[in-house]
């Protein structure tokens, strides 16, 4: 009967219904484009400082080179053997001074193993001109930024000069090999790679294998479990870092855009919230005498609670299903093939360090939420007939 | 053998500015099988009679003894049941539900009691040829006469088995030909179901019909032949 009694009166339905739709659709397009982008950030922050990193203990607080350890095969071994660690890729860092010609500027110098770094983090495939680096090589990639400042070019060499490890002096003067574009303009302003190897020796020449830290990647969902497994197996003299603190700048700017984005749903909600109660209000109050027959025979009113709430519902699921009939299709394609921005809207995204793609999220807790959400929409304007009903006098209905 | 009882039966209404008695003092007994009228001017009480007869208004004094419960003592719920299993309700102005069709109607109140699907819709289909509405099943109420409609209510009053059927102005809305058909159906009924009807009304038609004919003024019986 429920579904009847909303048939009564068909264009007010469809109309209803549509609101229901169009704001579902909305909503979904909205927020599978805000995770998509926050899927993307993360994905990418992620893949350049890894699931977790392995230091020693304090250097995340204090990032001195003083704070550098000696790896050793027993720790990458203990740390590589465990299910679910696909790989590792040990670091070193220093902020160090790169002169060439009259110029001199601050640079992050970044000692990476060429190859399995380029697997992982594809700086090769950043190079404008020149070459990636070669295991045993003593070469730079410098970010394109730099490369301007110092107007500096390929096979012309740079000089380097910082604190090495225990108080010693670390400077050398190396090629540039490759000029790099990142994504991230802070990145093209200041990070420098070389051979890790050759760093070492620059670092601290008298033993080898000095290391910052230890990136880890781990097969998605073992994060958590792996995260403490590798802290009680490394022990108190190092520490190990999760991704979520070390990009936790950037996980914050995702809650505020996140929260945003909820105050606007909040807002597109209201709106339906409302069509549909302005529907059952109508509905409620035309069948007054209806109501009013239906008790004088017979029909307890939980009853006709009950089917009040029915119609709020089925009203909500015609909503529902058709928007998610006509959205989910869309934003399946536009997973598949995310929009790729150019001109203004590029320039905009990467100066949020983010590849100039509008990515869209299939994430099913999307599509719940906001299903839910309707739902319970529709179940909160069905307070309305539960009230009326209770509260209902039938004679003064039947004399109306 | 008497199914209703009515004992000394008041109610005032004190929500106006000057408190009305509707209903004051009426006694009366109603015997299984009668055709009775309820008459009386606008404004005599007879709706307001019919109503606490129907458990649709409590009484502010007297007993209605229905069977052997007096009604005064149920609670809402409990008269919401016992009106479900006790007394069928034709109305003025049909009051069918708009939603389903003519067998559905009728079978709506037998669902409400808990009748098996088959069974009510076995029962509906007999009510409907009872009242001449073979053929008209499947109509909605918006495609009947009003004939058609109250013959619709009087086989859904009839559904419940219930002790008695109240019908409140049953022909107001019909033209005479209509009334005339509404009339000999509820007779026939009466006479071969010994179903009891009880009309308020007006017309003088249905005044004709009646065996019994109370008449109410001012809240009172004034007489009843």
């Amino acid at each position: 009967m429920a579904w009847r009694n909303l048939w009564r009166n068909k264009r007010r339905t469809y109309i209803t219904a549509t609101s229901v739709v169009l704001a579902l659709v909305l909503a979904l397009f909205m927020r599978s484009m805000q995770f998509g982008s926050y899927e993307t950030m993360i994905r990418a922050g992620v893949n350049e400082v890894g699931n977790m990193q392995v230091h020693d203990t304090g250097y995340w607080d204090n990032k001195t080179i003083d704070r550098a350890f000696f790896t050793n095969t027993a720790l990458e071994q203990k740390i590589s053997s465990l299910p679910g660690v696909l790989h590792m890729l040990p670091h070193l860092e220093t902020f160090v001074l790169a002169s060439y010609g009259d110029k001199t500027k601050g640079v992050q110098l970044v000692g990476v193993n060429p190859e399995a770094e380029d697997l992982q983090v594809k700086i090769s495939g950043k190079i404008t001109s020149g070459s990636y680096l070669k295991k045993g090589q003593a070469g730079l990639v410098i970010g394109d930024k730099i490369a301007e400042y110092l107007n500096i070019n390929i096979g012309d060499s740079l000089v380097v000069m910082g604190q090495g490890y225990e108080g010693t002096t670390a400077v050398g003067i190396y090629p540039v090999t490759g000029i790099a574009h990142f994504i991230s303009p802070q990145m093209n302003n200041l990070m420098v790679y070389m051979d890790l190897e050759t760093l070492q020796k620059l670092i601290f020449p008298f033993q080898p294998g000095l290391l910052t830290g230890i990136s880890v990647y781990c097969e998605p969902g073992l994060e958590d479990q792996l995260l403490s497994t590798i802290k009680a197996s490394v022990g108190d003299h190092f520490e190990v870092i999760s991704w979520k603190v070390m990009l936790s700048d950037m996980l914050q700017s995702i809650k505020l855009d996140n929260l945003s984005g909820m105050v606007m749903l909040m807002i597109l909600y209201i709106i339906v919230a409302f069509g549909i109660f302005s529907t059952v209000l109508m509905m409620t109050v035309e069948r007054r005498r209806q109501f009013a027959v239906m008790i004088s025979i017979g029909m307890r009113k939980g009853k006709l609670v009950i089917t009040s709430i029915f119609e709020s519902i089925f009203i909500a699921l015609i909503g529902v299903v058709t928007g998610l009939i006509l959205t989910t299709p869309a934003l399946m394609y536009l997973y598949l093939n995310p929009i790729r921005m150019t001109g203004e809207m590029a320039a905009m995204y990467e100066s949020f360090n983010q590849e100039p793609l509008m990515a869209f999220s299939i994430a099913p807790s999307i599509f719940f939420s906001q299903s839910l959400i309707v739902l319970s929409l529709a179940l909160l304007s069905a307070l309305y007939p539960i009230f009326y009903v209770l509260r209902f006098n039938v004679l003064n209905a039947l004399r109306q | 053998m008497s199914i209703i009882q009515i004992n000394n039966l008041h109610k005032t209404y004190t929500d106006t500015k000057v408190p009305v008695k509707a209903v004051n003092g009426i006694s009366l007994s109603i015997e299984e099988g009668e055709f009775t009228a309820i008459v009386g001017p606008s404004g005599s009480g007879k709706t307001t009679f019919l109503n606490l007869m129907g458990g649709l208004d409590t009484p502010t004094e007297g007993d209605i003894l229905i069977g052997d419960k007096n009604i005064k003592d149920l609670n809402s719920r409990q008269l919401i049941d016992f009106r479900l299993h006790h007394i069928g309700f034709v109305f003025q102005s049909y009051n069918l539900i708009p939603v389903l069709t003519a067998i559905e109607n009728v079978a709506f109140i037998m669902e409400l009691q808990g009748i098996p699907k088959k069974e009510r819709h076995q029962i509906a289909m007999e009510l409907l040829k009872k009242t001449g509405l073979e053929g008209k099943e499947n109509y909605r109420p918006g495609e009947l006469s009003g004939g058609q409609q109250q013959r619709v209510s009087v086989a859904r009053a009839l559904a419940s088995k219930p002790k008695f059927i109240l019908a409140d102005e049953p022909t107001a809305n019909l033209d005479s030909a209509s009334t005339e058909d509404l009339l000999n159906m509820m007779a026939e009924l009466n006479k071969s179901e010994n179903m009891t009807f009880i009309f308020s009304t007006h017309d003088k038609r249905v005044m004709d019909k009646a065996r019994r004919i109370v008449t109410i003024d001012d809240g009172k019986v004034v007489s009843d032949v």
